[in-house]
């Protein structure tokens, strides 16, 4: 028998394009590979070829199985392909469950600035917001009827001081109370924030609020000076606004630092164009006076202290212009962070 | 403080460019807060801090910059007149309420409009033109930081000047109009009869300089500052001069200003000098000296300096030093009553130094810090990511609230912290819950459309003279939803108590629940929290009536409320491990019917006592409320878990543990197996 390999090759080719389905795919298969398929039938043949035929036939057997095995794989890949793509799953659909719920901006920004310091070794300390004159004002070196009271507006309390007959207990104005808190209580080394809610009598505006939040920082020991405040709150301002941030530093009046200093902040670094420098915060050397209010024994403790305000902070950094939003609450303000 | 650059260069060129002005004021402590064009001048708005009264004026401000730039100030004309001295004129009730008073008598004078430039000068800086008289008491006021006033001498009966204190029930009718009631805590300036100004802050109305006024008695004084403060306090008035007398003015001003005043008036108002009368309580000595070490200023400063340096920068700002080994004698100019220790020296150094290029570098902190106790902290930690993972938004609201708001929430009765001087009736006390809060906040976003909310707010409540931290959680609306089913559900008391359990199990605290009665919820559901038999909070649907008082119509609210101060203080246990059972377990199901009142918490604690040691947990499967099941009976489904951490239990042997189980809560329970 005569076998035009030429010819069972294209046709072998040439069918498998109108198979469409597995069955058909099936059927081809039986018809060329099955035990009464043609390879089968050409292999049978060998037994009455002719000796000098046989190589070839055999040959082109195997090289006709070879190919049509070629021709299954593919048809079926793209057969299986379809299939799939038809019972494939929208993996575009959302995922299930509770979505996660969002901390306050006010917690997350006064956690970061919380962090930075507890990284260089403060501790934090919780100290109340009911406070007496003595550690809110006197204690602070900031006498009664003196104009530098005049920063210092406060909500005063329908409670007596138990320990100040006559007077009024009163709502911090300032977290600058800890300081004469954990100094009566403490002695130095000490270096420790206290963070909190203050309360001031200012009428409300995107800016202004009658309670806010403060970061107190101070550090109290033998030996400290001026330009390792200034290294100290560079090295944090570096860490929370980023390498790029350019600061200054400002001479300034607070009655229970001396010296005492502004720190502003370069606005345009942030994107912002309204002022070129923005205050950040306060700080300065621990005023003498206010180690004799705690009972520090003259001349040998030195300290600095700081103080900066949550919200501006936050305000900063985020880009939020109005201090109203941190309180209100609207869901679609607290999901943004 | 309002400085004209104009007006500025009488005294003192600083050949800078206004910018540069600015940026070297801000940097010496002088902060230049907004810049006006008036007319062809700049004025410069500063910002003066309280210790820093000397430069409440344009002659403080030039010899401020004349320390910053090195540049010589120029002062003004200072011809000295020799008065005639007249005994009579001044007395001084009390010296420590005025330490100085000076009265000069001008007469003969012609009251006219001031020369235009005055004008224009004090145009510069917002002050008003009058005439002559008051407008120079006003110049020299902004020149020399003194504040002066002028009477019209022939209204002031006795022709005298008595500085006294008002009496109870006295009245002045002030230069702006307005009558205002004195008091024995204000200090007048009084002739025979009456007061005729308050001292420091305002003159009368009657006593004032007229087109028609002759003789002119023009005061110069010094008034002690805390007094000055307190009366404008009382009296709710406050005017440039009270604001320099406030913030104290300089004892030797008070005649430098007189001079200058009466030259001035001589000069523009064509008078002639008639005498003075002073009154002082003590003669200028020479003031202290402050010690400042060289050391000490390195010490506080990180900056090595040397007497030379200290001396020249000092000098520069007016004051006197000497120097002897290390050690420096100085003493402030007369105008610098803040340089009261070395340390405020230190700071003049530093200021003409330049805070910028002082040395910056990292400090040393030591290990041995003071003791905190980090608990609570971070407690409130855990609640907020167990929080934040079930889905809650954390809230932060004003603390200050009205009782309008408790009133609404069922509160009225509950004890308040009052503000003493509220800011308006909004804000009139302390919060003693957090339900108000968080029902604001829920009402701000249902009234937006947000209508499906899951809030918390870890916060403060007070009550007299305490402050306590709390919890509050607030759910409302549909549960988070799962698109593969088609229900939507609400949210209801359950998702509540499973975001507490959930937080007991972080903060490791074991809670009993029990159903309790109280206003401000549905009684059908609402429940107690305990803690070693110790109430730690409430929670539960919020009845329909707090809902209306607060205008919330169409969906239930779940509220729950936790005393935190409990979790705080309770000891923190270290979870030692247990051994995990190598043996298999066995689980047998249980249905029953149960009367309703009976708890599945009384069910479970039944299994439990009959568990005979093998029993592991109880696991609730289902409850059954329907109709096909007997009145006042509900079913019950749940499995138990039997293994043991010795052996494999065998099928009989949990079988029969689990029938005496099953026994005991027909028994002890009337349960009906279903």
């Amino acid at each position: 028998m005569q076998w035009n390999f030429q010819d069972i090759q294209e046709q072998a080719r040439a069918e498998t394009q109108t198979l469409d389905n597995l069955q058909a795919l099936e059927a081809y298969r039986l018809k060329y590979l099955g035990k009464k398929g043609l390879v089968a039938a050409i292999f049978a043949s060998l037994g009455s070829a002719p000796p000098d035929q046989k190589a070839a036939i055999g040959k082109g057997a195997n090289d006709l199985r070879a190919i049509v095995e070629g021709l299954i794989d593919e048809r079926s890949a793209t057969i299986g392909a379809a299939k799939t793509v038809e019972e494939r799953l929208d993996v575009s659909l959302p995922g299930t469950g509770e979505s996660l719920g969002h901390v306050h901006i006010l917690t997350q920004t006064m956690q970061e600035i919380i962090d930075v310091f507890e990284q260089m070794g403060f501790v934090t300390v919780d100290t109340p917001e009911i406070e007496t004159e003595f550690h809110n004002f006197t204690g602070l070196n900031i006498p009664i009827d003196h104009p530098s009271r005049d920063a210092f507006d406060t909500f005063y309390l329908d409670a007596e001081d138990a320990s100040a007959r006559g007077r009024r207990l009163l709502l911090r104005s300032h977290t600058s109370p800890g300081q004469v808190r954990i100094m009566k209580q403490h002695q130095p080394p000490l270096a420790v924030i206290v963070p909190g809610r203050v309360y001031r009598p200012d009428a409300v505006d995107a800016s202004h609020s009658f309670m806010f939040h403060q970061i107190e920082g101070l550090l109290v020991d033998e030996k400290v000076q001026f330009s390792e405040l200034k290294g100290l709150l560079s090295e944090f301002c570096r860490r929370f606004f980023g390498p790029q941030v350019i600061m200054r530093f400002r001479p300034h009046f607070f009655p229970f630092t001396e010296p005492s200093a502004e720190v502003d902040i370069n606005a345009e670094i942030l994107g912002i164009q309204r002022k070129k420098w923005l205050e950040i915060l306060g700080c300065g050397m621990v005023n003498p006076k206010v180690f004799e209010a705690v009972g520090y024994p003259k001349g040998k403790y030195k300290g600095f202290a700081f103080g900066m305000g949550v919200e501006r902070m936050a305000m900063l950094k985020y880009g939020i212009n109005d201090i109203r939003l941190f309180y209100e609450n609207d869901v679609r303000f607290l999901k943004q962070f | 403080m309002k400085l004209s650059i104009n007006w500025l260069k009488e005294y003192i060129d600083p050949k800078l460019t206004t910018d540069e002005l600015i940026e070297r004021l801000t940097m010496a402590g002088l902060e230049v807060e907004a810049v006006e064009a008036v007319g062809a001048d700049t004025v410069l708005e500063i910002e003066v801090t309280p210790n820093r009264p000397d430069c409440l004026n344009i002659l403080g401000l030039a010899r401020e910059i004349g320390a910053i730039t090195g540049k010589a100030v120029k002062n003004p004309r200072g011809i000295v007149h020799k008065p005639a001295i007249l005994n009579d004129l001044v007395s001084i009730e009390n010296k420590k309420d005025c330490s100085r008073y000076i009265g000069t008598l001008i007469r003969e004078a012609q009251i006219k409009d001031a020369p235009v430039v005055m004008k224009q000068q004090l145009a510069s800086l917002g002050l008003k033109a009058i005439h002559n008289a008051v407008d120079i008491t006003n110049f020299v006021m902004m020149e020399t930081g003194q504040p002066m006033h002028v009477f019209d001498y022939d209204k002031l009966a006795g022709g005298k000047i008595i500085v006294r204190r008002a009496q109870e029930g006295e009245r002045i009718v002030t230069l702006d109009g307005v009558e205002r009631k004195l008091d024995p805590s204000i200090l007048v300036i009084a002739d025979r009869h009456n007061p005729v100004a308050i001292a420091g802050i305002m003159g009368g109305l009657e006593t004032q300089i007229t087109a028609q006024t002759k003789n002119i008695l023009l005061e110069s004084a010094h008034f002690d500052m805390g007094l000055i403060r307190r009366a404008c306090r009382t009296l709710g008035l406050r005017s440039d001069s009270s604001y320099r007398f406030e913030r104290n003015v300089n004892f030797e001003g008070v005649l430098t200003g007189a001079n200058r005043a009466t030259d001035l008036l001589l000069s523009l108002t064509g008078g002639k000098l008639s005498g003075r009368g002073e009154v002082l309580s003590k003669v200028q000595g020479s003031a202290e000296s402050i010690k400042v070490k060289i050391s000490d200023i390195e010490a506080l400063l990180g900056v090595e300096v040397t007497p030379l340096k200290v001396k020249t920068w000092l000098s520069k700002l007016g004051f006197k030093v000497t120097a002897s080994s290390g050690n420096l004698m100085v003493t402030a100019p007369d105008n610098r009553a803040d340089v009261e220790q070395d340390v405020d020296v230190i700071e003049e150094i530093a200021r003409m130094i330049g805070f910028d290029r002082l040395p910056s570098k990292l400090p040393v902190i030591k290990m041995n810090n003071i003791p905190v106790d980090k608990r609570p902290r971070e407690i409130k930690s855990q609640i907020r990511r167990v929080l934040t993972a079930g889905g809650l938004d954390e809230t932060i609201t004003h603390n200050m609230i009205n009782t309008k708001a408790l009133v609404k929430s069922g509160l009225a009765d509950i004890p308040v912290l009052r503000i003493f001087n509220p800011l308006n009736q909004d804000q009139e006390l302390m919060r003693p819950a957090i339900l108000p809060s968080l029902m604001q906040v829920a009402l701000t976003n249902i009234n937006r459309g947000q209508k499906d909310l899951r809030l918390f707010e870890i916060g403060k409540i007070y009550s007299k003279e305490k402050e306590k931290e709390v919890l509050g959680i607030l759910l409302t609306g549909r549960r988070a939803q799962d698109w593969r089913s088609s229900k939507k559900d609400l949210v209801d008391i359950f998702d509540l108590k499973g975001l507490l359990e959930r937080l007991f199990q972080k903060v490791d605290i074991h809670a009993t629940y029990e159903n309790v009665d109280m206003p401000v919820f549905d009684p059908v559901a609402a429940c107690s929290v305990s803690v070693d038999g110790k109430l730690m909070g409430v929670f539960g649907k919020l009845s329909r009536k707090v809902l209306n008082n607060w205008d919330i119509k169409n969906q239930d609210i779940y509220f729950a409320r936790l005393h935190l101060e409990e979790i705080f203080s309770k000891p923190h246990r270290l979870i030692k491990y247990r051994a995990i059972s190598e043996f298999p377990a066995i689980v047998r199901d249980v249905s029953l019917a149960v009367k309703k009142e009976i708890t599945y918490q009384k069910v479970e604690e039944v299994c439990l006592q009959h568990g005979e040691n093998v029993l592991r947990s109880v696991q609730f499967i289902e409850q059954y409320l329907g109709d096909k099941i007997q009145a006042g009976y509900k079913g019950l489904v749940f499995s138990c878990q039997y293994q043991s951490n010795d052996k494999t239990l065998r099928e009989e042997e949990v079988s029969a543990v689990h029938e005496r189980l099953v026994q005991a809560l027909i028994q002890e329970l009337s349960a009906i197996r279903r």
